[in-house]
């Protein structure tokens, strides 16, 4: 198990060097940062005095080696835009995204998966046939327009919920929540529904072609023929069986939506780190590019790394394999 | 992040009542963009000053049309060849409740290059060479030289308080002292509450204004980059007004009563620009081979290309009215404009003859960049022109490309023909001319801008002596000359001035456009 980890913590490194090269290197390419942000009244002087001011005069390998020092020391740098330190300004906009997400995507799973399971179990009723038509609608319809319809609609036609920004917060652990007040909550519906529905029509369509599969093996007809009720043979043969795949999507998507809520935040101007990245980059504000694509990798492989142990949990065959 | 941690248990209480945050004494303002920090000094951003003149002064206040009128300064003098004086308001205060005077200026000023950020504010006190101050109330300004233009260099020179900021004045420490709120004191028209970057920016009034009480008790200012949300916030009753209503919006708010639309003229100008360099990249003849020499050096072909421009249907089509076409490189009324300027004609015969005349009767082939992310409809009148030239025999491949990318390229100086706006902000043609039209040339700190290497003898001349000309009426109309001058090279062939518009409840509140595009709460009122 500890050669395990270890060979985790060298992978995530690894990947977590290579992306910084990319990106550093990457941006550079672009162009100079001070090109985009320069005042147009400012001197041939003055340009010269701000590139300096932000070290980019310096080679760039140079460049690069000053930040892999700093890294080291535990600097990430600060935000050539905003001059606040990386981590302070991506910090503060984690908490965010991180309670959109994780409402989005947990609700997405559990509706999507029961969803999904009694679409496999009954495949002919017309409930299940309903069921399958929307989660082509999921997959099918851009979510940047389902954003807007979603604001139309509920926030300016009928009015019952906020068109965007993030509602009242509470401190809990010394960090502003806004899922416990009645007013956060109903900021976080509208764009929660909005990145849920990708997920839930893929959860949806994962469970009922796990439940289709598992549902005629012997494993359920011995079950049946044990006398054991359906309900049983559901929740503790059924669920286990088809929850592999829908845990390795589980972690991903959670991966992938923590990172990449752009579009979603942009629409619904939800102060969180996607909408934070996007800023960055149309003013390639390289730190916090830099800084924030080597935290996403540190996340996926965290991520990956946890679905191999709840894996090893779950299934007796994985557990088995790695002590044999 | 810091100030929430003592409003929370506020708003936590106020959530669980879950009250709207529409009070009449509540304006809530939608923008698209906002500061870069509280430090007014950190940014030269237009959003970034925009915030700042909520909470700060400035020496001399730009008005709605930017004429430049007394602010923190009642009056300016040039006493002599390189000295400004600058008599100061009495009586103004602080945030809290300390006295604005001259010690205040010198810190502000000195200030500046030590905190400044990439958007470099260094251009506001460029000429500056050293304040002293003489009483209380009157400070010299020393410059390096004839510094004729210096007002308009402060209209976004913002006082902070020498002793609330004396701690927070390096690069390290002013993002956290001004942030925190606790350097944050200005003599504005409303005290900071908290502010999250990319976020909301909570103000309170502040009842001691020198110019008066403002109507609003609270303002809050929140960032909705996406157009079409902030417009959904709009009708959805989250802002009370939003500014920068797309053009493709605004033909649909016409057909709604319960939204008023009002416009502005902006100080932004299409200008498409002509590289003048003998070699020059993205120019072929129309089989793909390089040509002998660099076609837009010859002024034929310049005048062909503008001939070739139909500024009307440019406007009416491509920005839905939202515009006007446009013979120079400012609006018409600002200083150093010039009436004379006839309007371009559009005559696609009279194009093809003169490319005939040139030596190009069958045209050749250029490549045209565009920013399509930068101002309403830059990428549209972009795919316009593209198809105009064509028409008129230029083979014309439009690239409308994000900003982050075009204008590193265009400083690299990799493009022939490109086309971006410029806004005149400080409302005179030094800003303007000083920088497009003059050769770059960091001798006399001038030309800055111009990436097409165009050089004319005599336009330099012109705006090296106006720089210097205290006279008000000499130097206007050197500015008027060289403006007539740079006009008729066409290297510069500007296109159309763009109109902002803003959009609010209907009948619910009052406000002048402002030129700048600027929206301040101050200057808003309710309607009745």
């Amino acid at each position: 198990m500890l050669g395990f980890i270890i060979q985790r913590f060298i992978q995530a490194v690894g990947v977590m060097a290579v992306m910084s090269v990319i990106v550093f290197f990457g941006v550079y390419a672009i162009g100079n940062p001070i090109d985009i942000v320069i005042p147009p009244d400012a001197t041939q002087e003055i340009r010269l005095e701000a590139i300096r001011r932000l070290g980019l005069d310096q080679p760039l390998y140079q460049q690069y080696f000053t930040f892999v020092s700093n890294l080291l020391q535990g600097d990430l740098g600060r935000s050539f835009v905003y001059n606040m330190p990386v981590l302070e300004l991506i910090g503060g906009r984690l908490p965010a995204t991180l309670e959109l997400v994780l409402i989005s995507v947990i609700c997405a799973t559990v509706l999507g998966v029961s969803l999904g399971i009694f679409a496999g179990y009954r495949p002919d009723s017309w409930v299940s046939k309903t069921i399958m038509a929307v989660s082509v609608l999921g997959f099918s319809v851009p979510s940047f327009w389902v954003g807007l319809i979603l604001i139309l609609f509920f926030a300016v036609h009928l009015g019952w919920l906020p068109a965007g920004g993030r509602g009242d917060t509470v401190m809990i652990w010394g960090v502003a929540w806004s899922f416990p007040t009645l007013n956060g909550l109903s900021h976080i519906a509208l764009p929660a529904i909005n990145l849920a529905l990708f997920k839930l029509a893929m959860m949806i369509r994962l469970a009922r072609a796990g439940t289709r599969e598992i549902m005629l093996t012997d494993t359920i007809k011995f079950a049946r023929a044990a006398g054991l009720s359906e309900a049983t043979i559901l929740r503790r043969h059924l669920l286990k069986l088809i929850s592999i795949p829908i845990i390795t999507v589980f972690g991903l998507e959670l991966g992938s939506t923590l990172a990449f809520a752009v579009v979603t935040e942009t629409i619904f101007s939800w102060p969180g780190v996607g909408k934070l990245i996007i800023d960055s980059i149309a003013v390639l504000d390289r730190p916090v590019m830099v800084a924030y694509l080597i935290l996403v990798a540190f996340l996926f492989v965290t991520i990956n790394f946890v679905i191999d142990l709840v894996f090893a949990l779950i299934d007796p065959r994985v557990r088995h394999g790695a002590s044999a | 992040m810091y100030h929430q941690k003592f409003l929370a248990p506020l708003a936590f209480a106020l959530g669980l009542t879950a009250v709207t945050a529409a009070s009449a004494q509540t304006l809530t303002m939608g923008v698209r963009g906002g500061p870069e920090s509280m430090d007014p000094h950190f940014s030269a951003l237009g959003s970034h000053a925009e915030a700042a003149k909520h909470i700060f002064d400035t020496l001399v206040w730009s008005g709605t049309d930017l004429q430049i009128e007394p602010g923190l300064a009642t009056s300016w003098t040039a006493i002599d060849d390189d000295t400004w004086e600058f008599k100061l308001r009495e009586g103004v205060k602080f945030h809290d409740g300390s006295d604005f005077d001259a010690e205040d200026v010198k810190f502000s000023i000195e200030r500046i290059p030590v905190v400044t950020g990439p958007t470099t504010t260094a251009i506001y006190v460029r000429r500056v060479a050293s304040v002293d101050i003489i009483d209380p109330y009157s400070v010299h300004i020393n410059t390096d030289g004839q510094a004729a233009t210096l007002p308009n260099d402060f209209i976004r020179l913002f006082i902070v308080s020498s002793e609330a900021a004396a701690d927070y004045s390096t690069a390290e420490t002013a993002a956290e002292g001004f942030n925190s709120g606790a350097a944050t004191i200005g003599t504005g028209p409303y005290k900071y509450v908290s502010w999250e970057p990319n976020g909301d920016l909570v103000l309170e009034r502040f009842d001691d204004y020198w110019r008066g009480m403002g109507a609003w008790e609270q303002v809050i200012r929140k960032e909705i980059p996406n157009d079409s949300s902030r417009l959904a916030a709009l009708k959805a009753g989250q802002v009370d007004v939003v500014n920068y209503v797309s053009s493709v919006d605004y033909l649909a708010l016409q057909q709604d009563a319960e939204i008023d639309a009002v416009i502005g003229d902006s100080v932004y100008i299409m200008n498409l620009q002509l590289d003048q360099r003998e070699d020059t990249p993205m120019v072929r003849a129309n089989d793909g081979s390089a040509l002998p020499e660099n076609p837009l050096r010859d002024l034929k072909v310049r005048q062909a290309i503008d001939y070739a421009i139909d500024r009307e249907t440019m406007v009416e089509i491509v920005l839905e009215g939202l515009g006007k076409p446009a013979n120079q490189m400012m609006p018409v009324d600002f200083f150093g404009s010039n009436a004379d300027i006839p309007m371009p004609e559009y005559d696609p015969a009279k194009a093809k003859e003169l490319l005939t005349e040139a030596g190009y009767p069958d045209g050749f082939q250029v490549d045209l960049y565009c920013t399509s992310d930068r101002l309403p409809g830059d990428g549209a009148i972009c795919q316009g022109l593209g198809q105009m030239l064509t028409q008129a025999g230029i083979t014309t491949n439009v690239n409308a490309i994000s900003k982050t990318v075009y204008f590193p390229a265009q400083a690299r100086l990799e493009y022939s023909m490109f086309m971006n706006g410029w806004g005149t902000l400080t409302g005179e043609a030094s800003y303007t001319l000083g920088s497009l039209a003059h050769s770059n040339n960091p001798d006399v700190k001038l030309g800055a801008f111009n990436r097409i290497e165009y050089k004319n003898d005599e336009v330099d001349m012109l705006l090296q002596t106006g720089a210097t000309m205290m006279d008000e009426a000499a130097r206007r109309a050197a500015y008027e000359d060289a403006m007539a001058k740079v006009m008729a090279d066409k290297a510069y062939i500007s296109l159309v001035q763009l109109q902002t518009v803003w959009g609010t409840k209907a009948g619910s509140l009052t406000f002048e456009p402002r030129f700048d595009e600027d929206t301040l709460a101050f200057f808003i009122t309710p309607a009745s």
